[in-house]
C-alpha cells in the first residue's frame, strides 16, 4: 500500500513537472498512438532500475505505468500478457543519436544532420525527423524506445542546433516528440594537432601553437555569441521596440537563463576542461558528450555536476602506447567516480558507419564495459534513468515506477547480452510490433524456393 | 686559369638578390696558377689504413700522392708546408649527396616526377615507366657553381657521391671532387652506383600510388631488364633466325649494371625496410647498398651475414618542434632517437661496412654534430674516420683511387689541428686533386672578448620585405669562441665560426634553400644587453638589432637531455617487452576448462595438452605429460584462435593501389608491417590468424597475405607458411568510385558502372589466358629444341594465371546479389572458382547460387545502411547463408572490431538463431576452411596448431575477457603480463621523454608514411555518414 501511495504522489508531481515543461517547448508534445486500454504484464522479473529486481506485474494505462509491484493486480478488462520467465526493463535510450535524420549515410539526399554555417542555435532536429525512416523500427526492435535526436556540426561548425527528445514510435513527429527542443548542441572547438586529410589520404600535423590559437579563436567567437545573446535578451526584456528580431540570438536565451541544457561535445581532457570552464563562466547547464578522456578529469566533472554521454565503448586506444583496453574502461572509471553516464550512437567513438544504424547494438556497447569495471546496475542506468535525468525527464522516463511513461521492454535475459532476445517493446503504453525491414527481408528470402 | 671564365660567368649571374644568396661562390678574384708540387712535412699522418706516422712527410705531385713516410726526400721544387703540430687525414668522403647537381628542367624522359603530386603525366601502369631514368648519370648534371661545394670543402670534405634522388630509378651516381674547375675536371668516377626508391606517389591518381605499387614496379623493371639482357645475349650469341630485340634506353643501363655488378643504393631505415631491400637484392642478384640505416640496430646480424654495406644518414631522427604536449611520443619513437646514433658502433663491431652521408643536412656543421653523436653513442674515432674515408671508398668501389694516404692515390687531403669533427678542430688546408685550398690565418690576433654575449637574444632583421624576428641562443667559451643557434620562422640552425673579438660578435650561418646552401655572415656590436649590426648574404646587407632577454647561458644541449641513466640495453629490453611473446615453447596443459573444439561438441571440465606448438590431447580424461605446465582454467572457456578473414592491419604505405583498374601486380606480402600495434591489440582480443587484404579500389586488386599474429617476429616470421596465396577483387560502388570524389586533375577512370567492372575482370582474364598460352607455346618450343626468346614476365598477368590454374584464391568484395551472381558466372566461364565473397551483404538473396558455385561467404555481422549497396543488408545474413549450405565467416575489416569478433559471432545467435557452436565457427573453423588452412587451425583437435584462446567466461558473452592467447603454443597475450608490459612502457617512456624545453628544440618531421594503423584510424574521422571501411 505504501508503494501505491508513493506512486500516486509522485504521479502528481510528474504531471506538474510536465506542465512546467510545456511552458517552454515549441510544439505540444503528444504521446505515441492512443493508449489501447489497460495492458498488464504478468509474472515477469521486473527490473525497476531505481530499486532491486522483483517478480510481479506491471499495469499500463493511458500510456503510463499505472502500477508496478509484486502484488499489483490486473484491473478488470485489462489485456493480460503472461511473461513469466521473462524480464521487464525500462525502455532503452540512445542518449544522443541521429535517428530520423539519416537514412543512408553515403547518400546526401537522405541526410539531414548537418546544416551549413558556424552557429545554428535556432535549428531544431524535430523539424527534420522522418517518422517513416526505416532505421527507426530497426532500432526499436533492439529495445531502443526513445532517443535524443541531435543535429551535428559540419566543418568548422560550433553550434549545431537543438536536439529533440523523441519516442521511437508515432505517425508524425508531433506524436513522437517528448520534448521537441531539449538541449542545445555545441561541438567544442578542440585543439587538433592531427587531422585526417581526405584529399591526400594521410594525416596532417599542425604545430601545437597554431592549433591552440585556432581553437581559442573559435572559442572566443562562441563567447561573442553568448555575449550578444545576453544583451539581446536584456534589450527584449527592457521592451526595446527598435530591435530587429534575431532568431539565432533569441534561441540562445533559454540556454543563458539555464532552462535549456547544452550538450557540449569534447573528448580530450584539456578540451573538456576548457568547455567546463566556459559553461561555468556562461552560467549554462552542461552535458558532456563524447568524453573520450573524461576519466582523466572525473573529479572536475563530479565537482561541477556534469553528466557524460559516452560514445561507443568499442574504440581504439588513442595512441600506440596506451593500454589496449583503455577505452573499454572509460565507462567503469566514470561511474565509479560518481559521474552519471549515458551512452549514445551520436557521441562519437566506435568504428565505421555506426550512427543510428547501430543504435540497436548500444546495449552491447555498454555491456562490454561491464567486463572492464562497470557494474551491471550502472550499465542499465546508463541506458535508462541517467539520460532521462540529464535532460530533466527523470520524473517521466527511465525507470519502472508508477506514473512514468510506459516505455518498457520485455526480454528473455539481460539486454546487455547479445544473445538475449527482445520479446516486447512497449512505447507510450503500446505494445509495438517488432517488424522491421530486416525481419521482413529475412523472412522473404528464407522462403525463397530453391532455384 | 681554366676555371676563371666559369667563375666570371657565375659572377654575372648574380642579378637578383635571391640568386645571389644561392651563389655563395660569388665572383672570385683572379688567382695565380696552382703549383703542382707540395711537401707537407713534420706532420702526423693518419693514413686511413689504420697506420699513424709521426713526424712524417707527404709529397704531392700532379694531383697524386707521390710519397708518404718519415724518411722521404723533399723534392727541391716542392712548396713545403710545415705540418708541425698538425694532423694530415685522407680527405673526407660524403657518401650520399646531390652536391653539384643542377636543378634539372623537365625533359622528354617521360617525366622525372612520374605523376607525383597533382600535375605531371598520369601513369596508367608499369609500362609507362614512371620516374625511371637509369640512363641519367650525375656526372652529366654537375655544375661547378654549387656553393655547397666550397662549404663542404672548407670543412674537410674532398669528394662526395652525388646521385640523383627523385624517382624509382633516378639514375647513376658520380664521385665528385670538391675542388674548383670545369665540371668535367671534378668527376673522379661516373656510373658508380644506381639508386632505387620504392615510395609511391601517395594517391589514386597515377601509378604507383602506394608503397606496394612502388615495390612491384621496381620488381617489374628489374625483371624487364633481366629479360632484355637475356634476349640481347641470345641474339648476340647468334643473331641468325632471331628477331632483333628492340633497344630500350631504360633497360640498357640496367643490363650494364648487372653485367658490371654496379651497386644499387636503396633507402632503408627500419628493420622491415632493411628486410625488403635485402630480399629484393637477393631475388634479382643485385649488389645492395643500404642508405639510411637508422633502425639497423634490429638487423645487425642480417647485415653482417653478407656484410651488406650501409651508408648511414647523419640526419639523426629528432623530435617534433611545437609538439602537442598532451600527445606523448610513443616509446618506439623515443627509443629510436636514442638507438639510431648507436648504429654505427654496432655495425663497426659486427664488421658491417659502412659510410656516412650528410643526406638532407644543411652543412658540415650539422654533419660533424651527427658524427659526434655517433661517437658519443659508442663509435670508435678510428672507425668514424674509416667510415668517412676508406670505408666509403670501398663501398663505392673507388678505394684504388681514394680513401687513404698512400702513394699513387689521388691527393685529397685535410690538414687540420685535430680530427675534423672535433669541436675545436681547425682546418688549415684542404687538398683536392693536389690543389691546395688554404684557410688563411687572420692577419692579426683577435682582440680578447670585451664582454660575454652568452644568453638568449631576441633579434630583429630589417629586410626589404619587412622585419623578421629571430632568437639566438649563444654561449661563449674561454677563448672567445661562440657556439649556439639561431632560430627563425623556419626553425633553428646552428651558428658557425662564431667568435667574440673586442665588442664585436661575428658568426656565419648556412642554410639549405631550394637545393642550394646559402651562407650569411653576421656581425654585431655588443653593448651590455644591446646588439646592433648587420647580416650579409651575397650582395645584400641588412640591419640587425637585438636585445638580450635572458643572460643565463643556454642549457647544455644534447648531452644533458640524453638522460645518461638509461642505457641502450635497458631501452632495447623495454622494446623487447613491448613487442615479443610472453613465453615461448614448452609443453602445457589447460585443465578444468570448458573446451569448445568447434569441430565437435563442447567438453566440460576438459583438458587441452600442448606440446611443441601442437595440440597433442583433448578430453576430460587425458594424461598430462611430465614437466608440463598446468594452467587451471576453472570457470573459463578455451576456444580455437580467432581467424579474421578480412583485415587491413599490418600494412605499410597504403593498402590500395588505386591508380589502376587491375592492380594484381602488387601484393600486401611486400609491405607487411610487423610492428603494427594492431597486432598486439588483436591478440588481446583472441585473434591468432588474419587474412590481410588489399583494398577495394579496383575490380581486380592486389595479392593478400595470410599471417599468424606472432608479435615480435619480422614480416617473414608472420607468414602463415603453406597458406595458399590470395587476391582481392571488388565489385560495385567502390571500384566504380560512387562514394568518393577523385582528387582534382584525375582522369576519369574506367569503369564507372557495374557493367564496366565486370568487363574489366573479363578483359583481364582474356589477357591472362593469352599470356598463359604464350608461355606454354614457348615452353613447348624450347622442349623441341627451338632457340627462342622467352615472353616477357608480367607480374600483373602472372597472378591472374595463378587464379586460372587454381593456385590463388579469389576474395571478392561484393554487396549486391546481382553483382555476386555475375561474378560467379564470369568465373565459371573461365573455369575458376571464387574462394570467398567478402562482405556479401546481399548474399542471403542468392545463397543457393553461392553454395552451388562453392564459394565461401565472409560477411559483417550487422552493419547496414551506410551506402546504397548496404541498404538491404540484414543481420540474419550469416545464419541464412549457413542454412543454405554456404561456408560462412564473419570478419572485422577493422582494427577495432577485430578485437571482439566473438561478439560479432554472438550476433548470429540473436539474429537468425544459430547454435552457439555454429556461431563460434563463424570466426574460427569456417574462416580457416575458406582460407584453406583448416588442416592446421580453426578448431581444437589433436595434431592442429596450438592457436588457443582462454576466456574467463562464456566466449560469446560481452562480459568475458580474453585471459591468454597462444599462437603455435607460444603465449603472446596474458592479462597479467599485459599489465607488466604496460608499466614497462610507461616507465621507460617517462625516462626517455625529453623535458618540455628540449621538446621545442627539435625539427618538425613529418611522418614519412601513412602506416596501416593510420589508415585504419581514418575511419574514426569519417563521421557517421560515410565510412571508409569500404574503401578497403
Amino acid at each position: 500500500m505504501t508503494r501505491r501511495t508513493t506512486s500516486i504522489s509522485s504521479f502528481r508531481s510528474i504531471r506538474a513537472a510536465s506542465l512546467l515543461l510545456l511552458a517552454f517547448v515549441v510544439a505540444l508534445p503528444g504521446f505515441a498512438a492512443s493508449a489501447p486500454g489497460t495492458l498488464v504484464l504478468e509474472g515477469g522479473t521486473i527490473h525497476p532500475v531505481v530499486g532491486t529486481p522483483y517478480t510481479g506485474n506491471v499495469v499500463i494505462q493511458d500510456g503510463l505505468i499505472h502500477a508496478a509491484g509484486a502484488d499489483v493486480t490486473a484491473p478488470d478488462g485489462a489485456t493480460r500478457v503472461d511473461i513469466s520467465g521473462l524480464h521487464v526493463y525500462p525502455g532503452l535510450c540512445d542518449a544522443i543519436s541521429q535517428l530520423g535524420l539519416v537514412e543512408i549515410g553515403a547518400v546526401a539526399a537522405t541526410v539531414d544532420t548537418t546544416e551549413s554555417g558556424m552557429m545554428n542555435p535556432h535549428l531544431v532536429a524535430a523539424t527534420a525527423i522522418h517518422p517513416a525512416s526505416e532505421v527507426i523500427p530497426v532500432a526499436r526492435a533492439g529495445g531502443i524506445t526513445h532517443t535524443v535526436t541531435a543535429p551535428e556540426t559540419g566543418r568548422d561548425g560550433i553550434i549545431a542546433g537543438r536536439a529533440s527528445f523523441i519516442h521511437l514510435d508515432g505517425w508524425t513527429v508531433e506524436e513522437m516528440a517528448i520534448v521537441p527542443s531539449v538541449a542545445l548542441v555545441i561541438s567544442w572547438p578542440e585543439i587538433e594537432t592531427r587531422s585526417f586529410d581526405f584529399s591526400t589520404f594521410s594525416f596532417r600535423d599542425t604545430p601545437f601553437g597554431e592549433a591552440k590559437e585556432e581553437a581559442e579563436a573559435s572559442q572566443n567567437t562562441l563567447r561573442d555569441w553568448m555575449d550578444a545573446a545576453r544583451h539581446y535578451a536584456q534589450a527584449i526584456a527592457a521592451g526595446s521596440d527598435r530591435l530587429e528580431r534575431d532568431h539565432k540570438l533569441e534561441a540562445l536565451g533559454p540556454v543563458l537563463s539555464g532552462e535549456l541544457p547544452v550538450i557540449i561535445g569534447a573528448n580530450a581532457a584539456r578540451d573538456i576542461e576548457a568547455a567546463v570552464a566556459f559553461a561555468e563562466e556562461q552560467g549554462i547547464r552542461m552535458i558532456l558528450a563524447g568524453g573520450g578522456e573524461a576519466w582523466k578529469v572525473h573529479e572536475l566533472l563530479v565537482e561541477k555536476k556534469i553528466p557524460v554521454i559516452l560514445g561507443m565503448t568499442a574504440t581504439l586506444p588513442d595512441r600506440e602506447d596506451a593500454p589496449y583496453d583503455q577505452p573499454f574502461q572509460t565507462a567503469g572509471k566514470l561511474a565509479a567516480a560518481g559521474v552519471p553516464i549515458a551512452i549514445g550512437t551520436g557521441a562519437g567513438g566506435g568504428f565505421g558507419p555506426g550512427g543510428p544504424h547501430s543504435s540497436r547494438t548500444l546495449p552491447f556497447e555498454i555491456g562490454m564495459a561491464t567486463a572492464y569495471g562497470l557494474s551491471e546496475e550502472d550499465a542499465l542506468a546508463a541506458l535508462t534513468i541517467n539520460p532521462a535525468r540529464m535532460f530533466g525527464l527523470g520524473d517521466r522516463l527511465g525507470s519502472i515506477e508508477a506514473g512514468k511513461i510506459a516505455n518498457l521492454i520485455v526480454t528473455d535475459g539481460s539486454p546487455l547480452e547479445i544473445t538475449t532476445q527482445i520479446r516486447h517493446v512497449i512505447i507510450g503504453g503500446r505494445d509495438v510490433p517488432l517488424d522491421n525491414k530486416h525481419q521482413e527481408l529475412y523472412e522473404r528470402y528464407r522462403a525463397r524456393p530453391a532455384p | 686559369m681554366p676555371h676563371r671564365t666559369d667563375r666570371q660567368r657565375s659572377g654575372l649571374l648574380v642579378l637578383s638578390w635571391s640568386l645571389a644568396l644561392l651563389g655563395a661562390v660569388a665572383a672570385g678574384a683572379e688567382r695565380p696558377a696552382p703549383p703542382p708540387y707540395f711537401a707537407i712535412t713534420d706532420v702526423q699522418v693518419h693514413t686511413g689504413t689504420g697506420e699513424r706516422l709521426e713526424g712524417a712527410t707527404v709529397v704531392v705531385a700532379d694531383g697524386l700522392i707521390e710519397a708518404v713516410g718519415t724518411d722521404v726526400a723533399i723534392p727541391a721544387d716542392a712548396w713545403v708546408i710545415d705540418g708541425e703540430g698538425l694532423h694530415l687525414f685522407p680527405g673526407l668522403f660524403d657518401a650520399m649527396t646531390t652536391l653539384g647537381q643542377k636543378q634539372e628542367e623537365s625533359d622528354d624522359s617521360g617525366g622525372r616526377r612520374g605523376g607525383r603530386g597533382d600535375d605531371g603525366p598520369v601513369i596508367r601502369g608499369p609500362e609507362d615507366r614512371p620516374a625511371t631514368t637509369p640512363w641519367v648519370d650525375a656526372a652529366d648534371l654537375v655544375a661547378a657553381d654549387d656553393g655547397r661545394i666550397e662549404t663542404w670543402r672548407e670543412a674537410g670534405f674532398t669528394h662526395a657521391l652525388t646521385l640523383p634522388t627523385e624517382g624509382f630509378f633516378p639514375g647513376q651516381g658520380a664521385i665528385l671532387a670538391l675542388g674548383s674547375g670545369e665540371p668535367k675536371e671534378l668527376i673522379i668516377a661516373s656510373g658508380v652506383a644506381h639508386r632505387i626508391n620504392f615510395r609511391g606517389n601517395g594517391g589514386f591518381r597515377s601509378f604507383p600510388g602506394s608503397l606496394m605499387g612502388g615495390i612491384s614496379y621496381v620488381n617489374q623493371v628489374l625483371y624487364d631488364a633481366d629479360h632484355y639482357a637475356r634476349a640481347q645475349a641470345l641474339y648476340d650469341s647468334d643473331p641468325r633466325g632471331l628477331v632483333r630485340p628492340a633497344y630500350d634506353r631504360t633497360l640498357e643501363p640496367l643490363r650494364q649494371a648487372f653485367e658490371r655488378d654496379q651497386p644499387f643504393l636503396m633507402p632503408a631505415h627500419h628493420g622491415r625496410e632493411i628486410d625488403r631491400v635485402l630480399n629484393l637484392a637477393r631475388a634479382h642478384g643485385l649488389k645492395p647498398v643500404l642508405f639510411g640505416g637508422h633502425g639497423a640496430y634490429h638487423r645487425v646480424e642480417a647485415l653482417a651475414r653478407e656484410a651488406t654495406p650501409v651508408v648511414i644518414s647523419l640526419d639523426w631522427p629528432e623530435g617534433e618542434s611545437d609538439r602537442d604536449p598532451d600527445a606523448p611520443e610513443a616509446l618506439r619513437d623515443l627509443a629510436h632517437r636514442r638507438l639510431a646514433p648507436a648504429v654505427p658502433s654496432m655495425l663497426a663491431e659486427a664488421d658491417v661496412p659502412f659510410a656516412f652521408a650528410s643526406d638532407s643536412l644543411a652543412g658540415p656543421t650539422q654533419v660533424f654534430e651527427g658524427i659526434r653523436k655517433a661517437i658519443d653513442a659508442g663509435l670508435d674515432e678510428h672507425d668514424a674516420l674509416t667510415a668517412l674515408t676508406l670505408g666509403a671508398a670501398r663501398i663505392l668501389g673507388v678505394d684504388e683511387q681514394l680513401g687513404s694516404i698512400e702513394p699513387g692515390k689521388i691527393a685529397n687531403l685535410v690538414l687540420a689541428s685535430a680530427l675534423p669533427w672535433a669541436e675545436d678542430a681547425e682546418v688549415k688546408a684542404v687538398f683536392v686533386d693536389g690543389h691546395r685550398f688554404a684557410t688563411r690565418e687572420p692577419s692579426e690576433e683577435d682582440e680578447p672578448p670585451a664582454s660575454d654575449p652568452s644568453g638568449t637574444w631576441s633579434l630583429t632583421l630589417q629586410t626589404p620585405r619587412g622585419n623578421r624576428d629571430m632568437t639566438a641562443e649563444l654561449e661563449m667559451n674561454d677563448d672567445g669562441k661562440v657556439t649556439g643557434e639561431l632560430a627563425g620562422e623556419r626553425g633553428a640552425t646552428p651558428i658557425e665560426k662564431g667568435k667574440m673579438a673586442g665588442d664585436r660578435l661575428s658568426f656565419k650561418m648556412t642554410r639549405e634553400m631550394g637545393g642550394r646552401s646559402m651562407e650569411a655572415s653576421y656581425s654585431l656590436k655588443i653593448e651590455a644587453d644591446e646588439a646592433k649590426g648587420t647580416m650579409r648574404a651575397g650582395p645584400m646587407t641588412m640591419d640587425l638589432v637585438g636585445t638580450r632577454t635572458d643572460s643565463a647561458p643556454a642549457g647544455d644541449d644534447d648531452s644533458a637531455s640524453d638522460a645518461p641513466d638509461v642505457s641502450l640495453a635497458e631501452i632495447r629490453e623495454a622494446l623487447e617487452v613491448m613487442q615479443s611473446p610472453v613465453r615461448t615453447g614448452g609443453s602445457f596443459a589447460i585443465t578444468n576448462a570448458r573446451v569448445w573444439p568447434v569441430s565437435g561438441p563442447i567438453l566440460d571440465d576438459a583438458t587441452v595438452v600442448v606440446e611443441n606448438g601442437k595440440i597433442t590431447a583433448v578430453g576430460s580424461d587425458v594424461a598430462i605429460p611430465r614437466g608440463a605446465e598446468v594452467i587451471d582454467a576453472e570457470g573459463g572457456s578455451v576456444i580455437p584462435g580467432i581467424i579474421d578473414a578480412h583485415s587491413h592491419i599490418a600494412i605499410e604505405g597504403g593498402g590500395n593501389e588505386g591508380s589502376v583498374s587491375v592492380s594484381s601486380m602488387v601484393t600486401i606480402q611486400d609491405v607487411l608491417q610487423p610492428d603494427d600495434i594492431a597486432i598486439y591489440r588483436a591478440l588481446a582480443g583472441g585473434v591468432t590468424t588474419i587474412n590481410v587484404l588489399h583494398g577495394s579500389a579496383n575490380p581486380i586488386g592486389g595479392g593478400n597475405a595470410v599471417i599468424k599474429l606472432r608479435w615480435g617476429q619480422d614480416a617473414d616470421g608472420l607468414r602463415f607458411e603453406g597458406a595458399m596465396p590470395g587476391i582481392k577483387f571488388a565489385l560495385g560502388e567502390n571500384p566504380k568510385r560512387s562514394n568518393f570524389r577523385p582528387p582534382p586533375g584525375s582522369p576519369e577512370r574506367y569503369p564507372s558502372t557495374r557493367m564496366g567492372v565486370m568487363d574489366v575482370i573479363r578483359q583481364a582474364f582474356t589477357e591472362a589466358r593469352a599470356y598463359r598460352d604464350d608461355w606454354r607455346a614457348h615452353e613447348r618450343a624450347v622442349e623441341a629444341g627451338e632457340r627462342r626468346m622467352p615472353p616477357r614476365r608480367d607480374l600483373k598477368l602472372e597472378r591472374l594465371v595463378e587464379i586460372l590454374e587454381g593456385e590463388r584464391l579469389v576474395h571478392a568484395h561484393s554487396y549486391r546479389a546481382d553483382e555476386i551472381l555475375q561474378l560467379l558466372r564470369l568465373a565459371e566461364s573461365y573455369d575458376f572458382r571464387i574462394a570467398t565473397l567478402q562482405h556479401v551483404l546481399e548474399g542471403f538473396k542468392v545463397a543457393d547460387e553461392i553454395a552451388a558455385h562453392g564459394a565461401g561467404a565472409s560477411t559483417f555481422s550487422d552493419w547496414w545502411g551506410y551506402k546504397v549497396e548496404a541498404n538491404d543488408a540484414i543481420p540474419h545474413n550469416a545464419a541464412l547463408m549457413t542454412e543454405r549450405g554456404v561456408v560462412v565467416s564473419i570478419n572485422s575489416d577493422s582494427s577495432e572490431e577485430m578485437r571482439h569478433l566473438n561478439h560479432e559471432a554472438a550476433k548470429a545467435i540473436r539474429w537468425g538463431g544459430m547454435s552457439e557452436i555454429d556461431a563460434l565457427a563463424l570466426v574460427t573453423l569456417n574462416p580457416a576452411r575458406q582460407l584453406g588452412i583448416d588442416d592446421r587451425v580453426g578448431s581444437i583437435e589433436v595434431g592442429k596448431d596450438a592457436d588457443l584462446v582462454l576466456y574467463d567466461g562464456h566466449p560469446l558473452s560481452v562480459r568475458s575477457v580474453v585471459q591468454r592467447t597462444w599462437v603455435d603454443g607460444d603465449l603472446y597475450f596474458e592479462i597479467a603480463a599485459d599489465r607488466e608490459r604496460q608499466a614497462t612502457i610507461e616507465s621507460m617512456r617517462d625516462r626517455l621523454a625529453p623535458s618540455e624545453d628540449e621538446a621545442e628544440e627539435g625539427e618538425n618531421e613529418a611522418p614519412a608514411y601513412t602506416t596501416a594503423y593510420d589508415y585504419d584510424a581514418m575511419h574514426a574521422h569519417a563521421g557517421t555518414h560515410y565510412s571508409c571501411r569500404e574503401i578497403h
